[in-house]
């Protein structure tokens, strides 16, 4: 097995030549697109380039502080991707999501690290920050859908919680309904992806390790693990996200309170 | 300009002031309840009381916060001040569920809940705090639905047939007080009649524009 090619800026260039051609799409359609494409290409380079510069002394400090530093870093800014993500909105919904990503990729990355892969130490950073990464990158898009749904079914389904609610329903029975229909809805993009997977895509981080001259045999077995374990991290984070959510919408008297979502 | 303060009925044990308490403990009644909506009070210094038996009409003008109180009191919104209470003890000793399984509240628009009427039954058994004592479906013929609806999705039901279908939810649980928000508005006169025939006797707290169903059900009134 050999190691990765050497990558040159001006083979930078050239790839980035390719987004040229979408600005001239956007430009011959009329798509107003070429400004957002500019500036992602920009945040593209620029957010890449600091994480590699972080990640360097990161590394070589061989040290858990800084390492779990950098994952709360991640873990942060995913909260509030999710969050924006989101349509819909409540007061807590922050704390909230931080805590889900907290749960969800942030047990299942040291999980991972720490028993499935039996890594040494447990925070060695070339596996549990990669590992974190891909985690928090499809659990927040979990937990922004289950997150949404819940919100719009308590919001715009307000009228059917409260009927089971004046039947003499408590909040969870009343909401049960709401709570299921949103972790389904977050779990979706992961159990399509699963279904395909190997058949008509192949995930960047198999993808990345057979460009580092991997075995694809040994890409592969850890790319399905990769995949356990997002569905796992994706499960538990929406879970935590949607019912912290369900049980703050209502009171201590089991009321749905008004004027408490917004958008 | 807000809106006049009422006492519409005595307080409980208060020695009343225009109250027809009888010396009984109410079933339900209210004190000193408030209800403010978006800065706007609807009404404050409320009193009233239903006794066992007794049928109580909620009368005023559209907008005059009728919905907004007999939602207070089937214990969905909270007040802004005052209590409501069951049988002496406030809901909020009940606790939400224990309450709402005794009051049990009609909206004028019942909601469409996924699946049938059938499901909803289903569901409502399994409910810890709610019991299901006669059968819904009887209830509900005796309204003049057929039983086949009951089978029906929620979504297929006429607005009549939703509104009979959800009075007869609450009278299959055989609440201690009704609290009905122009349940018949959206049936004929005939449907109206066997609403008032299943009423008959039991403690009923409603508001309704028709004062026909009001009066055949002899209940006092009050205005907001």
């Amino acid at each position: 097995m050999t190691g990765p090619l050497p990558l040159d800026a001006w083979q930078l260039l050239l790839a980035a030549a390719l987004v040229l051609v979408n600005g001239g799409l956007s430009l011959w359609l009329r798509l107003g697109l070429e400004k957002k494409l500019l500036v992602a290409s920009l945040r593209t380079v620029v957010q890449l380039s600091l994480v590699g510069l972080v990640l360097t002394p990161v590394f070589d400090l061989a040290h858990p502080v800084p390492v779990l530093l950098v994952g709360l870093v991640m873990v942060v800014l995913a909260g509030r991707e999710a969050v924006h993500r989101s349509s819909r909105r409540w007061p807590g919904v922050q704390r909230t999501a931080f805590l889900a990503l907290l749960i969800g990729p942030g047990f299942t990355a040291l999980l991972a690290t720490g028993v499935v892969i039996g890594a040494d130490p447990w925070w060695r950073p070339q596996y549990l920050v990669p590992l974190l990464g891909m985690l928090l990158g499809n659990a927040l898009t979990g937990i922004s859908l289950g997150l949404d749904r819940a919100l719009s079914m308590l919001d715009e389904g307000r009228p059917v919680v409260e009927a089971r609610l004046s039947m003499g329903a408590t909040w969870w029975e009343a909401s049960r309904p709401v709570a299921a229909d949103a972790l389904r809805a977050g779990m979706i993009p992961i159990l399509n992806t699963m279904s395909v997977v190997g058949l008509v895509t192949l995930p960047g981080m198999m993808t990345g390790q057979i460009l580092s001259g991997t075995d694809p045999a040994l890409a592969a077995r850890y790319q399905v693990m990769i995949m356990f374990l997002i569905a796992g991290a994706t499960a538990l984070g929406t879970a935590t996200a949607v019912l912290v959510s369900v049980r703050a919408a209502f009171d201590g008297q089991g009321r749905l309170k008004w004027g408490w979502i917004g958008r | 300009m807000l809106p006049q303060v009422q006492k519409v009925a005595g307080r409980p044990g208060g020695g009343g002031t225009g109250a027809r308490l009888g010396g009984g403990m109410p079933v339900l009644s209210a004190t000193d309840l408030c209800r403010r909506v978006e800065g706007r009070v609807l009404f404050e210094g409320l009193a009233l009381a239903v006794e066992e038996g007794e049928a109580l009409r909620i009368a005023g003008p559209s907008g005059c916060g009728k919905t907004s109180l007999l939602r207070l009191l089937g214990w969905l919104d909270r007040p802004d001040a005052g209590e409501v209470l069951l049988s002496g003890r406030t809901a909020r000793d009940w606790g939400g569920p224990a309450f709402r399984a005794r009051v049990a509240f009609v909206a004028q628009q019942p909601a469409r809940l996924p699946g049938t009427p059938a499901d909803t039954v289903a569901w409502l058994r399994g409910i810890h705090h709610a019991r299901v004592e006669e059968d819904p479906v009887a209830l509900a013929e005796g309204l003049g639905l057929p039983a086949a609806r009951w089978d029906q999705p929620w979504t297929q039901l006429s607005g009549g047939e939703a509104q009979r279908v959800a009075l007869a939810l609450a009278l299959c649980r055989r609440p201690e007080v009704l609290v009905l928000d122009e349940v018949t508005s959206a049936l004929d006169p005939e449907a109206a009649a066997a609403v008032v025939q299943a009423l008959r006797g039991r403690t009923v707290v409603l508001a309704s524009h028709d004062a026909r169903v009001a009066e055949a059900l002899g209940a006092r009134e009050v205005a907001l």
